[in-house]
């Protein structure tokens, strides 16, 4: 599914990453881990465009992404290390905002329950800037379940959560990679998912 | 249809934002009549001087009290990653920047108009004139707002220097003013000005979102 060919990064001379190559495919998980300022971000950040590479190229499903870069995008959800969520909007604001970005089907009610679950429902008409920093990245994973996309790219998604929640997230990566999806995530935590690979960056 | 609907979710969220921060709105009015009064304090009351130079000061302390609030054009969105997200939800920078071109005008400039036949007032201006600053003012607040999106999101760039924006739109704005300002005095038809107007609006419109989308990317890239 994802190719990545020969990719270099390079920062006002400082080489970030060198030669890197990588293939995931569907129902794989994988993990790039490393100490701080080893480039775990940089590589994220290249590998969705953001940043451009040096050297290399990346494919999606046989196609370079260079050409074709929304019809990756629109398989793909990035969670960033900082919240995206609007501090002046509420919750659920923020939420439909997000919903109607990437066009999920999800209906109302399973909002709710989703919401429930993250033990988040209570706070659904409360203004993000009013959540503790746990909450608020809990309502920026909870993208990843109704964008309803395949490949989830996720910036150190342990920051903040308790151990309830690094369960729950550790379950819906489980789920995700059961029905084909595909993870790929940077962390310096080392979670227990089954088939999980890691990538080590020096 | 999807489209669409993105770019309606788009507005929605920008019509929520500017409902929350409205007072940003009222304290851009409020310097805006407080400026007045300094002007009028400043010169005197005499009836005739005001009704000479109303529109002028009307039409400079319109602009400056407009370039007070750009610098919130994509600070907020850039710092906290919303316009990646939009980005990846299928929408192009250049398309970006062109609804956020439109959403600050129809939310932040529109609802200045209402200080106009206020202001008119204090400087004793004749009712045709009113009219005249009112057309000049809608086309010319869209030729600001596509100025302040290039100076925002060159800010994007440089963390330090804020005042540099505000500077590229001033700039810029000097033919706006030369000719709203201009249609009171001069001997060419009223037309022909407007028409003037329109095209200068028209050329921003057309070059701001590429080179705000520029700003952008480049700024991403740097951060």
């Amino acid at each position: 599914m994802l190719l990545i060919n020969n990719l270099s990064f390079t920062r006002d001379k400082n080489k970030i990453f060198e030669n890197l190559n990588l293939s995931l495919n569907k129902g794989n998980i994988t993990q790039i881990k490393g100490d701080n300022g080893s480039g775990k971000t940089t590589f994220l950040q290249t590998l969705l465009n953001i940043l451009e590479p040096n050297t290399g190229e990346i494919f999606w499903e046989g196609k370079n992404i260079n050409k074709t870069i929304f019809n990756f995008y629109k398989e793909t959800t990035f969670i960033m290390d900082q919240s995206s969520a609007t501090k002046h909007l509420t919750v659920l604001d923020n939420i439909n905002f997000w919903r109607g970005l990437s066009s999920s089907n999800l209906s109302n009610d399973k909002i709710l329950l989703l919401l429930e679950s993250y033990s988040l429902d209570q706070y659904k008409n409360t203004k993000v800037m009013h959540l503790s920093s746990g909450e608020v990245k809990k309502l920026e994973l909870l993208r990843l379940i109704f964008e309803q996309k395949n490949f989830w790219v996720l910036d150190e998604p342990y920051n903040h959560l308790d151990n309830s929640s690094i369960q729950i997230l550790n379950q819906t990566f489980e789920d995700h990679i059961s029905k084909d999806g595909i993870v790929l995530f940077a962390s310096h935590f080392e979670p227990e998912i089954n088939g999980l690979e890691i990538i080590n960056f020096t | 249809m999807l489209f669409i609907n993105k770019i309606f979710i788009f507005f929605k969220r920008e019509l929520k934002l500017f409902y929350t921060n409205i007072v940003d709105l009222l304290t851009n009015i409020l310097f805006f009549f407080l400026s007045i009064f300094i002007f009028i304090f400043a010169l005197g009351t005499g009836d005739k001087l005001l009704e000479t130079i109303g529109v002028g000061i009307i039409w400079s302390l319109l602009l400056l009290s407009s370039t007070l609030s750009i610098r919130k054009f994509y600070e907020e969105d850039f710092k906290n990653g919303t316009l990646i997200v939009v980005h990846m939800g299928g929408i192009s920078y250049e398309l970006m920047a062109f609804l956020k071109i439109v959403s600050h005008f129809l939310f932040v400039q529109i609802p200045f108009l209402i200080t106009i036949p206020v202001a008119s007032m204090f400087f004793n201006l004749p009712m045709n004139e009113v009219y005249v600053l009112f057309l000049t003012f809608v086309i010319g607040s869209l030729i600001l707002s596509c100025l302040g999106s290039i100076s925002a999101s060159m800010n994007l760039l440089n963390s330090t220097n804020f005042s540099i924006g505000s500077i590229i739109v001033l700039l810029f704005s000097i033919p706006v003013i030369i000719f709203s300002v201009g249609i009171k005095n001069s001997d060419v038809d009223f037309f022909s000005m407007i028409n003037l107007l329109l095209g200068i609006s028209l050329v921003f419109l057309g070059i701001s979102p590429w080179s705000s989308a520029a700003c952008i990317r480049l700024a991403l890239r740097n951060k």
